[in-house]
């Protein structure tokens, strides 16, 4: 009863973390159950995953409702991020689980210091910053067809490449993928940032499931584990949705920031021993 | 970086028959989510009840045994059943995106669809044959 009730409540915690930081709860929820409960790696991946795609499913379809989201763009790339899922669930019973320990404590680290430096984002439109000089590079009807009101995606090739990696890091270690999809659509692609965000949001839940079957039949997923943590984190990335103009974010990064660099030493001391 | 929820509302991508289409996907995503979790509360409530020791471990995912444990409403019927749709509810959207990029005529946007699917389908196919 009081594992059940502390695997609820741990969901609830990154959830809300989650939600309220814009990322998911992939990244709270490995070590939470690797280094909090004693599972092993590749579970705690393969319930991590189950749980990104529920909290993926429950915001995307706001995303969509409020059309947000861009469709034809986030379905183009989520074929590729895909194809990188389902290689990189193959890859994570290959490899050994210490080479996976420090990959992860890698994106700990690297999440820990872009939270720290990020900026709040100007309440403007959003917008990407025009390149002229690489509009254009793209075919026409495909870039068409592909942007919004706006904006013109750009260098669609580059969003393949990125998509294809997301996918690969996503099934590997058990989380979105939106650190990389964000970025390569708002920065490389010229997708207005919200878009963007949105758009990562909707295609996680077929990268993550691609991923997630390969560990549901390859017995990388405990039920008994999966299914409190994933109304946990149901629960708190709901909470954490209608909660979040009444907080505090700078001292709620400073607090998420600390968390995972001590959650990184810790995953460092667990991969070297 | 999901991003939260409370964006504004922002002119989506394109011609009039995304709107329809959206507003469907949408409603796919929102009901299967809340129905994946409502049977995986079941599920974790059978299990309370039953007394299982969550860190144990669980077992492995049988299709044959999941039907049998529903019918014999065991805990781990349920929580397999949430699971499944959980993963499912991700490809009940991208039929879904299949089926109305079709009736629209959009049919590079149906290939993409009929491609993502393909690609979760070689996902089962090989997770088995690796197993087997």
């Amino acid at each position: 009863m009081l594992i059940v009730l502390l695997l609820i409540g741990g969901g609830v915690a990154a959830g809300l973390f989650g939600s309220l930081l814009g990322l998911g709860g992939g990244i709270l929820i490995v070590p939470l159950l690797t280094l909090g409960f004693g599972l092993p790696l590749i579970t705690a991946i393969g319930v991590s995953l189950v749980c990104v795609i529920v909290t993926s499913g429950a915001a995307a379809g706001v995303y969509l409702e409020r059309r947000v989201a861009n469709l034809r763009l986030g379905m183009t790339l989520e074929l590729f991020t895909a194809i990188g899922a389902m290689t990189g669930g193959l890859i994570a019973f290959l490899v050994p689980e210490r080479f996976l320990e420090l990959l992860f404590t890698g994106l700990l680290i690297y999440v820990a210091l872009t939270m720290a430096r990020r900026d709040d984002p100007p309440l403007d439109t959003g917008l990407a910053p025009e390149d002229p000089a690489v509009e254009g590079d793209d075919d026409q009807s495909t870039a068409e067809r592909l942007s919004g009101p706006g904006y013109r995606v750009r260098r669609i090739g580059f969003g393949v490449v990125g998509s294809l990696g997301a996918g690969v890091v996503s099934a590997l270690l058990g989380i979105g993928g939106g650190l990389i999809k964000v970025p390569v659509m708002h920065v490389v692609m010229g997708v207005p940032l919200r878009v963007a965000t949105a758009t990562s949001n909707l295609m996680i839940g077929i990268t993550a499931s691609a991923g997630a079957i390969i560990y549901l039949l390859r017995g990388g997923i405990d039920p008994y584990v999966a299914a409190p943590t994933a109304i946990g984190v149901f629960l708190g990335a709901t909470l954490g949705s209608r909660t979040a103009q009444r907080i505090d974010i700078r001292v709620l990064r400073g607090l998420f920031v600390a968390i995972l660099l001590y959650t990184a030493w810790q995953m460092l001391q667990r991969g070297l021993m | 970086m999901n991003g939260d929820a409370g964006l504004p509302p922002v002119a989506s991508a394109n011609v009039a028959v995304a709107d329809p289409l959206e507003r469907a996907i949408a409603r796919v995503l929102t009901v299967g989510t809340y129905v994946s979790v409502a049977v995986l509360a079941v599920g974790t409530a059978m299990m309370l009840a039953s007394g299982v020791q969550p860190l144990a471990g669980g077992p492995r995912f049988d299709l044959g045994q999941v039907g049998d444990d529903l019918v014999h409403l065991r805990a781990s019927g349920f929580l397999w059943l949430g699971l499944v749709a959980v993963v499912a509810t991700s490809a009940s959207r991208v039929v879904a995106s299949l089926v109305g990029y079709l009736r629209g005529g959009e049919r590079l946007m149906a290939v993409v669809a009929l491609l993502i699917l393909a690609v979760i389908v070689l996902s089962v196919g090989l997770a088995i044959g690796l197993e087997g």
